[in-house]
């Protein structure tokens, strides 16, 4: 490790660190613009220039290009750097404009500290500035080209981290130009990275713009709830509206980076732009009330069902967005109460899978998304991670950028942003091809030294894969796979069969016992699906067990908790039916859901933003969101406020576990629990072995360390193909459009995309249809109307129908359809 | 917009290379020698030849010196200006070309004939001042010699090699 | 002394030399010894290193020296670069050489490929040599046919092709992982070393980059041995000839091959027949636009890499540029600076932006709206452009420094003067 002095100090640094880096180690922060620790070093910039005293090297040089070494003398004060930084700091300078007072970097200007610090404050140069036309790029990023001082990070992590080819550098000498071919929205789904990334004001949040200054915003970290992955981000409000979420560095999760849905999906919290889409207020029946008599409403109503059909007439339904804190209460209530549920899920089929990963995984072979960075093999099975949890898709990539082979074995038209080879295997034939992946990859005398469970897991393994339509060979990905030493297993629990999660699980295991290091990554659908995975048991229903009871009467109260059937259950007349055979719809939400509109007494509860609260992502990472303000009724727009009134109006709202510690008038409660650590703890064991019981609970992981690796033999594979004619018809997600509760957010509704149902071109030939055409899908309830996208990377005899708002999907009446040919017509 | 004939030697040009973006610069020269110019439409047709996005040929297109991002007359005639032929004179054959031929400094001339561009040192600063036409030179240029180098291309409107 | 041709020794007036011609005059002798003699490859490199051989393309590293950092045990295909791309301006020997005897470039990559085992060769070359460019396409068809070159060189199972690439113009295409770049089609930004080009150059494989010029002398090394080529040159550290071009105020610019060290008074009066009437010699940039003003106190420098550093000069191209007592040398760095910073890539701050900068300082003092303090602004500049990313900036500043230098009161008068002194001169 080599040892150097900075300014004085003596420090010692892992081989390969940076002199920049080392010296950030020290407390002393050498000014930069080009270098970023998630984009490397290229000495673009000269700005982190230092003066090399003694040792190998002498002089000034940029210490974002020299590695440590044993002796260096350094100093970041000598005279001769400090003069050159100032010169390029005025070099900068000569170009950019004076316009910090209307710049919305302005406060949070890397360039405006820099040249506040280097002393530059006089311009000498006599020329006169360059000046650029600049570009639309979409509802999300404002593009200011005159502020560019070309330090070349946008390109960078657009074309080299993130894997887009539609924005880079143009032109030459002083006139290059940071922009697209032509105008138009950017493609990539981690656009907003751009606005972070930036050191000065090109790239800016439309959201967000001319509207507060970085010093008059309230801000705390928060967590993104959209997705199953967690990833951190800072909120940022003012005058009781949230007007920007930025990334927020976390090293094991999201690095510095977010996708667009996380970043710009958040203004459901602010009710949209015209605030009215929130439900603000305690209703009864529809109309407006106090927080107190909603309350009292709904407590004694939900008594007297409990005193007339007893406790098991009430029904409690949770979400994988509640907070953790909101499930614990949720499931200590039902215990106590005898109220059943609570359920989580609708389909049967994904809360079991769900259940089953979160069992799967223990800490020897759970990977964190920085680990799968460095992955040099990755197996994707059963996930479209672009539109079900893209910053995976991020750390995929850049385990390709280090030369990583990338495999996905999903039936859809997959696209990620890096190259990999796709196998579009049937959902049922995932496995097999999984299996003869693994399997081809383990050498006799690995097998030799297994013990009988791995052994026969092994041996009962698919030997032989055939993927004729993709022209890819199996054995010659097992023999890559073979010399792996740190191959990662994603698998979604989506489109996978039931036994697929954990199967995926097992062979995870089986590359381990054979001596890599491998690791295993689920997605899991929502928030917090890991959570309500730990507070549920064999007897834990799903909705679609719950409704045949409402249908019989035998359940007479239901209580929705931040939980909208409504969004992911089919058959949307049967839900009408059911819920308006109810006695009691007590609903808890922050959004406006179908569910909301036909409550009997309405409860808003508070997001994210607004309360301090826990969230467990897929891997078992426990996370706070801190309160970011109180919330109500956005005021800008209408500033100042010129009524005074003594209380905040919208600023009813309370955290759900709250809300429900109220209405259940279980006043003991908190007399025999004292905090809501303690409150979780007691429902989840594992928080209270792992000494996370004190509240806010201790940031960490919470899945145990070794969860005996027990080998299920795989079932022997169903033969491949239909036999009847016509498709099997899928739901998925899409991004932007297809989860709670960023679809909610009128940011995002611009970039919607478009209602398309995914065919293979071939199965398209045949039936007469081809890319482009409107078509009819007549589903059992009804037709649908929509765009047809074909694509000969995808499996035969499906359909994929996104489960986005717009679709009415829920003429469907099962979570999956079998749609006969002449079903689909041409319109 | 390119003609199919040309996609198809494009492409055997481009199999032909190390990768195919290392035919990006020829794929461009040789749509010119046709087209004249790199028009949007021509850089989405070539781009997609070269396996590259639109705005990745972009950056090099627009890099280049000789690469025409708008439009050009059918000859482009790049005047030196650098050290020797600026000292020889560079801004009497800029100004002689403007007037004599009706061609702005920085444009095309009506009939679309001439684009009168001034191009860094061209190495022929021992014929200095020199230019290039269509990638031909011509050096030591004087009023008379201009006259006739011009005036045959406007006549002729075909080219003829260089002395 | 008679001229000891060399590199132009088949130099015939408008006429390019004939295969049968470098045949004739010893031409693939080398080649058919070497690499048809199958004699060990690190045979070439040592000779080549013995000879003194350094690149003619600016830096003056050391040939032999550059080859052998390929590593022994680096990955295949390897590959060579010859770079024509020459857009220093003033710098033209490359296309006179191209123009004169292409074979004996073409023998020189082949032989310099076979030196640390290359597959393939790439002809870079600047758009306005197309001449060339379509010269050195026929002629290397008319190797291969020979078999010189292609697959199994003279039987020998060496295989080695050359490939024209064309750039689309800019002078830092010439800078040689700029170069890089540009032929695996990205923009020609450079790429700072480590790791160097001869371990992962084009497509990550080992890459050598050489001048033509450089290269066409390997063939003529390896034919008459490293003493004849060091004794060549007229000075003792010295070795071979040297194309030097000259322009500006003499009587026949042009490029002539002459003995390394050849003074530089005698290559004026002698070989370039002198100033021309009525023209002193006022100063002139002895290696390209991006070497210093050499004044008439250096009249006799001998023309060499180290006799050239000794006066704080650089040989560079050796592309002699000559300046009279009526030319301005203010207006003449600014149409020099107007190049470099019109020719910057926009890859780093000091060249981007700080080029621009001195460009436009020079502007107003030479238009007679400078100001005293833009000299020290000027002078602190040059220094500080030393910290670019690549060597274009400080060679860009070499002008300047040395006008700083030589002539800062021919800078003052401007100032005091509020304008040129040379006044209208030259047309601009
Ligand atoms: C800005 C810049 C431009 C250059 N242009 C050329 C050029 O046009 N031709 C050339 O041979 N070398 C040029 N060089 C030098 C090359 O980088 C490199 O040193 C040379 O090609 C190596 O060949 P040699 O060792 O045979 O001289 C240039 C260097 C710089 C910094
Ligand atoms: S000094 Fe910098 S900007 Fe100039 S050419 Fe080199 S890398 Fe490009
Ligand atoms: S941070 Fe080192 S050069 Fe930009």
């Amino acid at each position: 490790m080599p040892r150097l002095v900075i300014d004085d100090l003596e420090i010692e640094v892992p081989k390969g660190t940076k002199v920049i880096d080392a010296a950030e180690r020290l407390g002393i922060m050498i000014p930069r613009f080009c270098y970023h620790e998630a984009l490397g070093a290229v000495g673009a910039c000269r700005m982190c220039a230092v003066k090399f005293i003694e040792g190998p090297l002498k002089g000034v040089q940029m210490s974002c290009m020299i590695d440590a070494q044993d002796g260096m003398v350094v100093s970041t004060t000598d005279q001769e750097a400090v003069d050159f930084r100032k010169r390029v700091i005025e070099w900068l300078m000569i170009n950019h404009p004076h316009d910090c007072p209307v710049c919305d970097e302005g406060g949070q200007c890397l360039l405006q500290d820099e040249t506040v610090s280097s002393g530059h404050g006089r311009r000498r140069y006599p020329g006169r500035k360059r000046t650029y036309r600049n570009q639309y790029l979409g509802p999300f990023i404002a593009h200011e080209m005159n502020r560019c001082i070309h330090c070349y990070r946008c390109s960078r992590y657009y074309q080299e981290f993130s894997g887009y080819r539609d924005l880079g550098p143009l032109q030459i000498g002083n006139r290059v130009y940071f922009g697209r071919f032509k105008e138009g929205r950017l493609e990539s789904p981690f656009s907003g990275n751009l606005v972070d990334i930036c050191p000065t004001g090109v790239y800016t949040d439309i959201p967000a713009r001319f509207k507060v200054r970085r010093w008059d915003l309230q801000r705390a970290p928060s967590v993104c709830i959209n997705c199953p992955l967690g990833c951190n981000t800072i909120g940022n409000s003012h005058y009781r509206a949230v007007m920007r979420v930025e990334a927020r560095m976390n090293p094991y999760v999201n690095g510095y980076f977010l996708c667009d849905e996380g970043r710009f999906g958040f203004s459901y919290t602010n009710g949209g732009a015209d605030h009215a889409q929130r439900p603000w207020n305690s209703r009864i029946s529809g109309a407006d009330v106090t927080v107190e008599a909603a309350l009292a409403e709904s407590a004694s109503k939900i008594a007297e069902i409990s005193a007339i059909y007893g406790p098991g007439a009430v029904v409690a339904l949770g979400s994988t967005r509640n907070s953790l804190e909101t499930q614990s209460m949720l499931s200590r209530l039902c215990r106590r109460k005898g109220w059943q549920g609570p359920v989580w899920f609708n389909d049967p089929a994904i809360y079991r899978k769900v259940r089953s990963g979160v069992e799967r995984l223990d800490s020897g072979i759970a990977v964190s998304m920085r680990e799968i960075e460095f992955a040099d093999f990755v197996i994707v099975a059963g996930a479209d991670l672009l539109n079900e949890a893209p910053m995976a898709a991020m750390a995929i990539r850049q385990a390709s950028r280090k030369n990583a082979t990338i495999i996905v074995v999903d039936p859809r038209p997959i696209s990620l942003p890096f190259e990999f080879r796709h196998i579009p295997a049937a959902p049922a034939q995932i496995e097999r091809c999984l299996g003869s992946l693994v399997k081809g990859s383990i050498s006799k005398d690995e097998l030799k030294g297994f013990d009988s469970s791995a052994k026969g897991f092994c041996k009962a393994l698919p030997a032989k894969f055939e993927e004729k339509e993709s022209g890819i060979s199996i054995s010659e990905l097992s023999g890559q796979l073979m010399s792996a030493k740190r191959p990662v297993i994603v698998c979604g629990t989506g489109i996978v069969c039931e036994s697929t999660p954990a199967f995926a699980a097992d062979c995870a295991q089986l590359l381990r016992e054979s001596g890599k290091k491998a690791g295993l990554f689920y997605i899991l659908p929502g928030a917090s699906s890991f959570s309500s995975a730990l507070l549920s048991g064999p007897e834990t229903k799903t909705f679609s067990e719950i409704l045949p009871q409402i249908e019989e009467g035998l359940i007479k109260a239901l209580i929705a908790t931040e939980s909208d059937p409504f969004w992911d259950f089919p058959d949307r007349e049967r839900l009408d039916r059911a819920l308006s055979m109810l006695d009691l719809l007590v609903v808890i939400d922050y959004l406006p859901t179908e569910t909301v509109k036909r409550a009997t007494v309405f409860h808003p509860s508070s997001t994210v933003f607004e309360m301090n609260s826990t969230f467990v992502n897929q891997e078992g990472r426990v996370q706070h969101a801190e309160r970011v303000h109180v919330g109500g009724v956005p005021i800008w727009g209408a500033h100042p406020p010129r009524i005074i009134r003594n209380f905040v109006p919208g600023g009813d709202h309370q955290p759900a576990w709250e809300l429900l510690w109220k209405i259940s008038a279980e006043t003991s409660m908190l007399e025999s629990v004292l905090t809501l650590g303690e409150l979780i703890a007691a429902e989840i064991p594992v928080f209270e072995a792992v000494g996370h019981s004190k509240y806010p609970i201790t940031e960490g992981r919470i899945i145990p360390e070794n969860s005996e690796g027990s080998f299920v033999k795989p079932k022997a594979s169903p033969a491949k193909g239909q036999t009847a004619k016509g498709f099997n018809l899928l739901l998925t997600d899409t991004i932007f459009a297809s989860r709670e509760p960023s679809a909610y957010a009128d940011t995002l509704a611009s970039v919607f995309p478009e209602a398309t149902l995914f065919m293979h071109s071939g199965d398209a030939n045949g039936a007469g249809l081809s890319e482009g055409d409107m078509v009819s899908v007549e589903l059992e309830l009804g037709a649908i109307q929509l765009k047809l996208s074909v694509s000969q990377r995808m499996a035969r005899g499906f359909l994929f129908l996104p489960r986005q708002r717009g679709i009415h999907w829920q003429k469907m009446k099962e979570f999956s359809a079998w749609i006969a040919p002449e079903r689909i017509r041409k319109i | 917009m390119l003609s199919e004939e040309l996609k198809q030697e494009l492409r055997k040009m481009i199999a032909d290379a190390e990768s195919s973006r290392e035919k990006a610069v020829d794929v461009m020269l040789d749509i010119q020698e046709h087209h004249l110019w790199m028009s949007d439409e021509a850089m989405e047709e070539a781009a997609e030849l070269l396996g590259m996005s639109p705005l990745e040929l972009d950056e090099l297109a627009t890099f280049y010196d000789f690469i025409y991002r708008s439009p050009v007359g059918k000859y482009v005639i790049h005047v030196c200006d650098s050290a020797m032929c600026w000292l020889e004179g560079h801004q009497r054959v800029m100004d002689h070309i403007s007037t004599s031929f009706n061609v702005p400094i920085g444009g095309t001339s009506p009939d679309g004939l001439f684009t009168l561009l001034p191009v860094c040192c061209i190495g022929y600063c021992d014929r200095a001042p020199a230019m290039v036409i269509n990638r031909r030179v011509y050096g030591k240029l004087t009023p008379e010699k201009i006259d006739r180098i011009l005036g045959r291309l406007a006549r002729d409107n075909e080219f003829h090699p260089p002395e | 002394m008679a001229q000891p041709l060399v590199l132009f020794k088949n130099r015939h007036p408008n006429r390019v030399a004939t295969l049968d011609e470098y045949r004739q005059s010893g031409g693939y002798a080398a080649l058919e010894r070497f690499i048809g003699g199958k004699i060990d490859p690190g045979e070439v490199v040592r000779l080549i290193d013995e000879s003194g051989l350094r690149g003619r393309g600016g830096a003056g590293f050391p040939a032999g020296k550059k080859w052998e950092a390929v590593p022994k045990n680096a990955p295949f295909p390897r590959y060579l670069v010859a770079n024509a791309d020459e857009m220093e301006p003033g710098t033209f020997k490359d296309r006179i050489l191209l123009h004169t005897d292409p074979h004996c470039v073409i023998e020189g990559m082949i032989l310099a490929g076979y030196a640390f085992s290359a597959t393939k060769g790439f002809f870079f070359i600047r758009p306005s040599y197309d001449s060339s460019a379509a010269i050195m396409e026929r002629e290397l068809e008319i190797a291969r046919q020979s078999g010189f070159l292609g697959k199994s060189i003279l039987g020998s199972g060496y295989s080695f092709d050359i490939v024209v690439h064309r750039s689309g113009g800019r002078y830092i295409c010439g800078e040689a992982t700029a170069l890089l770049n540009a032929i695996m089609g990205k923009r020609p930004n450079p790429i700072k070393p480590p790791p160097y080009p001869t371990e992962k150059g084009l497509w990550d494989r080992p890459t050598v980059v050489n001048n033509v010029e450089t290269l066409a002398c390997v063939p003529h090394i390896l034919r008459n041995g490293p003493q004849w080529f060091k004794d060549l040159s007229l000075t003792s550290k010295g070795a071979g000839t040297k194309l030097f071009c000259v322009s500006g105020k003499v009587n026949s610019p042009g490029a002539e091959e002459l003995p390394m060290g050849t003074p530089l008074r005698e290559i004026i009066e002698k070989h370039f027949g002198g100033m021309l009437p009525g023209s002193e010699f006022k100063a002139c940039l002895p290696g390209g636009a991006s070497t210093r003003f050499l004044t008439s106190e250096h009249y006799d420098v001998p023309m060499d890499f180290d006799d050239l550093k000794a006066i704080g000069n650089r040989l560079g191209t050796a592309a002699i540029m000559i300046f009279d007592q009526k030319t301005c040398l203010v207006a003449t760095t600014h149409n020099l600076m107007k190049f470099f910073a019109r020719e910057s890539c926009g890859w780093c701050t000091p060249c981007r932006e700080g080029l621009p900068y001195m460009r436009e300082l020079l502007w107003l003092i030479e238009n007679g709206e400078g100001k005293e303090e833009y000299i020290d602004t000027l002078r602190s500049m040059c220094k500080q452009v030393w910290n670019s990313y690549c060597a274009l900036a400080p060679g860009a500043a070499e002008p300047v420094a040395s006008l700083l230098e030589f002539f800062e009161d021919e800078v003052r008068e401007h100032i005091r003067l509020k304008g040129c002194p040379f006044n209208a001169k030259a047309g601009n």
